[in-house]
C-alpha cells in the first residue's frame, strides 16, 4: 500500500477511535444492537431447525461464543481501549497514592528536590550553551574566529582579534557573506544626564553588526557600515530596548537627540528590538556605538592601528552554500598570510573557527565542566531519592501482595500488572518532575541573586522547551529506575502461599532486597558527603586567607576624569577638592588613591634590578607587580609599614624617584639587610629609584597565591580608585561619597562605588556559590538517607512484630529488643559506610588537584562524615526500635 | 478437519469477508452463514473474530457500513466493499493463488 494510503488508514483509525472514546455510549449501544441482532438471527435459524428457544440459545452460545465475551473481544481489539486501560490504571494509582499521603509526599518531595536541583543546573547550562542569541537570524550560520598560539596550551593560547587582523579577515574571507566584530569587554561610560553623571554600559560594534545578525531597529535605524569608517567615525549610538524604556521613559522622539557620553556628544540613531542583547551571555548593553569610535569614547589613541591589542570578538556569517569546514580552512590560510606579513606580532598565531553561541568558544569547556560536575553531584542526590522511592514501593508491594495475587488469579496478565506498577512509579516521578520544574523556576533567579551587585551581569534562565524536556525525561527515567525492580517483583506472585496468608517467605526476600538498596544508599551518601565536605572545607580555607588589608572598614570608588577629556590641571583640581571633601565626612579617618585595587582584573607589571642603572646588577631581574598610590594608602588600607616612611605630600604625583616595596621584594633583593636607602632600577629606566619604606606582604592577584614581589610608586594615572577608612560600617558612607563626588563635579560619577567587603565578594563569588550548592547537596543527601533508613527499619520491625512478641514472651527484656533492632539498622549503616568510604577514597583522588589546604584523605573529614552518618542512622533506627520494645506479646501472637 | 468445523487459516478471514461482500452488501450474520455454506461447513465463524475483523476492515477503509432493514424487517448493520477494498481483494486473491500453487508444488514434490 502506498504511503498516503497508510496515513489515511491511520487517520481513519484514529478518528474512529476518538469517536468511540468520546461518544462511547453510542458506539457501545451500536455494538450491542449489532451483536444482539447477530445472535437473534442465529437463534431463529436454530429454532427453524426445531429446537426450543432455550436449547437454541445454548447451542448458539456454544458455537459462536457468548454475547459478553464477544463484546469484550471486539472492544479490546481497539487501540483506544489500551488508552482506556492505562487511564484506569492511572486512576487506580492516584487512589493508591492518596491512601498513603504521608509516604507519597515524602517520596515526591525527595524526588522533586533531586529533579529540581538537576533542572536548575541544567537551566544555567541551557542559558549559556544551548539557547541561541535572542533576535538573531539563523544563528547556526555564524562562526566565531579565534586566534590560537600554536606553542601554548590551555585557555592562555586563545586570543581575540586586533582591529587590523579583523579588517584583513573581513576583507579577504571568501566563504563568508560578511564578518562582524564587537568589543569583548563592555565599557562603563559616564552619561551626563542633564548635569548629573550616571554610569552606563556600552558595547562597540562593527558597522555590519546589526545587518549581518538580521536585527532591525524598532525605532530609527541601526549602525551602518558608513558610520564605522576608520577615516571618519560617526558619533552615533543605538540604544538597548530596556535602557530606552527604563531610563528614557520609552521616549518616541528620542531619535536625533544627543546623549553626552564621557563628555562628548553622541546622536541617538535608533532603538534595538526588545530582548536583543548582542552575542555575549550575561551582558545587556545600554547602548551600541561604532568600533571606530573607540579612540574617542575611551580616549585610547592608537587602539585601531595597534597590532598588539587583542580585544575584538569576531563572527562571520557563512555564504549560502558555503560549509563550515571550508570556512575554517580558509581562515587558517588567512592567518598564515598575516603571519607572513607581520612575523613580529602574529608569529605562531593560527585561526580557529567555532559555531557561535552566547559563551565565547574557549570558555565553553569550563562552563561544560562546571555544569557537568554539579549535575554529577545532584545526580547522586537523585539516586539517593530513587533508592528511597524504590524501597518504599517494595514495602508497599509486600502489603499489596494479596491484591496483586487476586488480580492475577482473576486473569490480569503479567504485563498488565507490571504496567500498573510502572504507572504508579511514573505517576510519583511525574508529580516530582512538575514540582522540580517549579523549584528550578524559583531556584535559578535565587542563585543569580547571590552574585555581587557590582558584577554587571544579567542572565535569563527561562524554562524553555529544552529545560522542560530535560526535567520530563529525568522524571521518566527516574520513575522507571525506581519502579522497575518492584514491578518485576510484583508480577512474580505465587498465588497459593499468598492467598493462604503465608507472607513470611516472600516478605523476607523483599526485605533483603531493601537492605541491599539501603546499603547502596548509605554508600552513595558517604561518597557525596566526603566529596562535598572536602570541597566546602577547601573553599573555606581559600576564602579565610588574610588578603593583607582591612576588609571591614574601607569603602572604595573608581573615578576616571581622563575619559571625560579633562586636562591635567582640571584633574588635579578635581582630586584635590574631592580629597578635602571626603576627609571632612564624619567618621572618615583617612582617604587615599590607588591606580587599581589588588585582587581585581587590572595588573601592571615590570622587572627590577637592585642598584643604579650604571651599576653591575647584583643578580637577575625580579618580576614585580606595580601599584601606584597617593600618600596615606597604607594607613587607609590597614597595611603595616615595617620600615621607613610613607610617601610625603610633596612627593605625591611627582616623578620624585622614590618607591616603597613589600617584604617579599626586599627578601629577594637584599636578603637579611635593610633595604631602606637602597636603590632599584626598573627595566628600561635611565635613573634609579630610592627605597624609602617596606610594607608587609599581602595578596595581590588571588587569595591562593604565593608571595608576590610588589613595588609602590607615587605617580598616579588619571583613572584612580578612591579608598577611605572609617571607624564604623562603611556601608552607611556610600551615599555621602556619591553626594560629595557630585558636589565637587556634577558631571562626574563613580563606577564600582562599594564597601571593600562587597568588592571582595567578587573574587569569592564562584567559591561561595559552589560551596553553597555542594553544602546543600550534602545536607539533602543526609536527610534523605535518614528518612530512607527510618523507613526500612520501621518496615523490618513491623515484619518482625510476631517474632519480637515471642522473644518478649520467652523473657527477652526491653534492652535486648532494642539491641536487636538497632543492631540490624546499624549493621546496614556500617556496611554502607565501609563501602562508601572505600569508593570515596578513590574518588577524592580525582578531586585532589582542586583542593586547597586539605588532602584528599583528610582524616578529620572522613571521621566527621562517619560520625555524622552514624548519628543520623542511630536517630533513624531509634524510633522504630523503641516501638519494637513496646510490642505487647499477647497482641503480637494473636495477630496471626 | 472434515468431521468438525475448524478454525480458519491464520489471516484468511479478512480475505473471505472481502470476497463475500464483493457479491453484495451483507450483515454480520449473513457473512458468517455465507462463509460456512460456501465452505460446506469446513469453516465455522466465531462471532468474536468476525466482529473484530469487521471493525479492523472498516477502520482500514476497506469496507463501509450502514444500518438497514433485513428481509425479516429487523434492523441490521450492512457492510459493503469500498473501491479500496475491491482493489485489496484483487491483490490478495492473486497473492493467495501464488502461495497456494507454491505450497501445492512443494507438497507434491518428494
Amino acid at each position: 500500500m502506498s504511503l498516503v494510503g497508510n496515513i489515511l488508514t491511520l487517520l481513519r483509525s484514529i478518528a474512529s477511535g476518538l469517536r468511540s472514546l468520546f461518544r462511547k455510549e453510542r458506539v457501545e449501544k451500536e455494538l450491542d444492537e449489532e451483536l444482539n441482532g447477530f445472535l437473534e438471527m442465529a437463534i431463529e435459524e436454530k429454532m427453524k431447525q426445531g429446537l426450543g428457544r432455550k436449547e437454541a440459545l445454548r447451542a448458539v452460545r456454544l458455537e459462536r461464543g457468548g454475547l459478553d465475551a464477544t463484546k469484550e473481544e471486539v472492544r479490546s481489539a481497539r487501540w483506544e481501549s489500551f488508552l482506556e486501560a492505562c487511564w484506569q490504571d492511572l486512576r487506580f494509582a492516584v487512589r493508591m497514592l492518596r491512601k498513603n499521603p504521608g509516604s507519597t509526599a515524602a517520596v515526591v518531595v525527595a524526588l522533586a528536590l533531586g529533579i529540581g536541583m538537576n533542572t536548575t543546573v541544567f537551566s544555567f547550562a541551557n542559558a549559556l550553551l544551548f539557547r541561541p542569541p535572542v533576535g538573531v537570524e539563523a544563528p547556526n550560520q555564524l562562526l566565531e574566529i579565534w586566534l590560537h598560539n600554536r606553542q601554548s596550551s590551555g585557555i592562555e593560547g586563545y586570543l581575540p582579534l586586533t582591529y587590523p587582523d579583523y579588517t584583513y579577515y573581513r576583507d579577504h574571507g571568501q566563504s563568508f557573506e560578511g564578518m562582524l566584530a564587537f568589543d569583548g569587554d563592555p565599557h562603563s561610560v559616564v552619561w551626563n544626564r542633564s548635569g548629573e553623571g550616571e554610569i552606563v554600559q556600552g558595547q562597540l560594534v562593527s558597522g555590519n553588526f546589526f545587518s549581518l545578525l538580521g536585527v532591525n531597529a524598532v525605532l530609527g535605524r541601526t549602525i551602518s557600515a558608513g558610520d564605522d569608517q576608520a577615516s571618519n567615525p560617526q558619533p552615533v549610538v543605538v540604544l538597548g530596548h530596556s535602557f530606552w524604556q527604563q531610563h528614557l521613559g520609552s521616549d518616541p522622539g528620542i531619535i536625533d537627540k544627543n546623549l553626552i557620553l564621557n563628555g562628548s556628544n553622541y546622536t541617538v540613531i535608533g532603538v534595538a528590538p526588545p530582548g536583543f542583547a548582542g552575542l555575549l551571555a550575561g551582558i545587556e548593553p545600554d547602548f551600541w556605538a561604532p568600533i571606530t569610535m573607540v579612540e574617542q569614547i575611551i580616549r585610547d589613541k592608537g587602539r585601531l592601528s595597534n597590532r598588539n591589542g587583542y580585544w575584538l570578538l569576531v563572527a562571520g556569517r557563512l555564504k549560502p552554500g558555503a560549509n563550515a569546514r571550508t570556512a575554517a580552512a580558509e581562515a587558517l590560510v588567512l592567518a598564515h598570510q598575516i603571519e607572513q606579513d607581520h612575523p613580529d606580532t602574529n608569529k605562531n598565531l593560527d585561526a580557529i573557527t567555532y559555531p557561535t553561541t552566547l559563551v565565547p568558544a574557549p570558555y565553553r569547556i569550563y562552563v561544560r565542566a562546571f555544569a557537568g560536575l554539579l549535575l554529577g553531584v545532584f545526580a547522586l542526590v537523585l539516586l539517593i531519592a530513587c533508592a528511597n522511592a524504590a524501597s518504599l514501593l517494595l514495602a508497599r508491594m509486600t502489603a499489596r501482595a494479596r491484591e496483586m495475587t487476586v488480580r492475577s488469579v482473576l486473569g490480569a496478565s503479567r504485563v498488565r500488572l507490571i504496567r500498573q506498577m510502572l504507572i504508579e512509579s511514573t505517576l510519583l516521578s511525574g508529580l516530582a518532575g512538575g514540582a522540580g520544574l517549579i523549584l528550578a523556576y524559583w531556584c535559578a533567579p535565587f542563585l543569580l541573586a547571590l552574585k555581587p551587585a557590582s558584577l554587571p551581569i544579567t542572565l535569563r534562565t527561562p524554562i524553555d522547551w529544552r529545560v522542560f524536556l530535560f526535567a520530563t525525561s529525568l522524571a521518566l527515567i527516574t520513575g522507571v529506575t525506581f519502579g522497575l525492580t518492584p514491578a518485576l517483583r510484583s508480577a512474580k506472585v505465587q498465588a497459593a502461599p499468598v492467598l493462604k496468608d503465608e507472607t513470611q517467605s516472600a516478605g523476607r526476600r523483599k526485605s533483603r532486597l531493601r537492605t541491599f538498596i539501603m546499603i547502596g544508599e548509605v554508600a552513595v551518601c558517604v561518597v557525596l558527603l566526603v566529596g562535598a565536605s572536602l570541597c566546602v572545607k577547601s573553599l573555606m580555607n581559600a576564602s579565610s586567607i588574610d588578603p593583607g588589608f582591612d576588609t571591614q572598614h574601607v569603602a572604595v570608588a573608581t573615578l576616571d576624569p581622563g575619559s571625560m577629556g579633562y586636562s591635567e590641571p582640571q584633574r588635579r583640581a578635581f582630586y584635590e577638592q574631592l580629597t578635602q571633601h571626603i576627609r571632612a565626612l564624619p567618621g572618615v579617618s583617612s582617604a587615599s588613591f590607588v591606580n587599581h585595587l589588588p585582587m581585581g582584573p587590572a595588573r601592571e607589571q615590570t622587572t627590577v634590578t637592585a642598584g643604579a642603572p650604571s651599576d653591575e646588577p647584583l643578580q637577575g631581574a625580579v618580576p614585580v607587580d606595580v601599584f601606584r598610590i597617593a600618600p596615606g594608602y597604607f594607613q587607609t588600607m590597614g597595611i603595616l609599614l615595617l620600615r621607613g616612611r610613607d610617601f610625603g605630600v610633596s612627593e605625591s604625583d611627582e616623578p620624585a624617584g622614590v618607591a616603597i616595596i613589600n617584604e617579599a621584594l626586599a627578601r629577594r633583593l637584599w636578603p637579611g639587610a635593610d633595604p631602606v636607602g637602597q636603590r632599584i632600577t626598573s627595566g628600561g629606566d635611565k635613573s634609579a629609584t630610592e627605597i624609602i619604606g617596606v610594607v608587609k606582604t599581602g595578596k595581590y592577584r588571588t587569595l591562593g597565591e604565593d608571595p608576590i614581589p610588589v613595588a609602590y610608586l607615587a605617580t598616579l594615572p588619571p583613572r584612580r580608585t578612591l579608598v577611605l577608612r572609617t571607624s564604623g560600617d562603611p556601608k552607611f558612607l556610600l551615599d555621602a561619597i556619591r553626594r560629595e563626588i557630585q558636589t565637587v563635579d556634577r558631571n562626574m560619577a563613580a563606577t564600582d562605588l562599594e564597601t571593600m567587603q562587597q568588592y571582595m565578594s567578587l573574587p569569592l563569588f564562584p567559591a561561595r556559590t559552589v560551596g553553597l550548592l555542594l553544602g546543600a547537596s550534602g545536607v539533602l543527601a543526609l536527610v534523605l538517607t535518614c528518612v530512607g533508613l527510618f523507613g526500612v527499619i520501621s518496615y523490618i520491625v513491623s515484619q518482625r512484630t510476631h517474632e519480637i512478641g515471642i522473644r518478649v514472651a520467652l523473657g527477652a527484656r526491653r534492652g535486648d529488643v532494642l539491641r536487636l533492632v538497632l543492631k540490624q539498622g546499624l549493621s546496614v549503616t556500617a556496611i554502607g559506610l565501609a563501602l562508601g568510604l572505600g569508593v570515596a577514597l578513590v574518588a577524592a583522588r580525582l578531586l585532589s588537584s582542586l583542593l586547597y589546604g586539605i588532602g584528599p584523605n583528610d582524616p578529620a573529614t572522613l571521621i566527621g562524615v562517619s560520625v555524622a552518618l552514624t548519628v543520623v542512622a542511630l536517630l533513624a533506627c531509634y524510633l522504630p526500635a523503641r516501638r519494637a520494645t513496646r510490642v505487647d506479646p499477647m497482641v503480637a501472637l494473636r495477630y496471626e | 478437519m472434515a468431521e468438525k468445523p475448524g478454525d480458519l487459516v491464520q489471516g484468511t478471514l479478512d480475505m473471505l469477508i472481502l470476497k463475500t461482500l464483493a457479491l453484495e452488501p451483507m450483515h454480520g450474520y449473513g457473512i458468517a452463514v455465507r462463509i460456512e455454506q460456501v465452505s460446506i461447513g469446513v469453516f465455522r465463524v466465531n462471532a468474536g473474530s468476525l466482529f473484530v475483523a469487521l471493525q479492523r476492515l472498516q477502520r482500514a477503509g476497506l469496507i463501509q457500513s450502514e444500518w438497514k432493514a433485513t428481509e425479516n424487517s429487523r434492523r441490521a448493520k450492512y457492510y459493503a466493499l469500498t473501491e479500496q477494498g475491491r482493489k485489496r481483494l484483487n491483490s490478495e486473491t492473486r497473492e493467495w493463488g501464488r502461495q497456494v500453487a507454491a505450497i501445492a508444488r512443494i507438497l507434491e514434490a518428494s
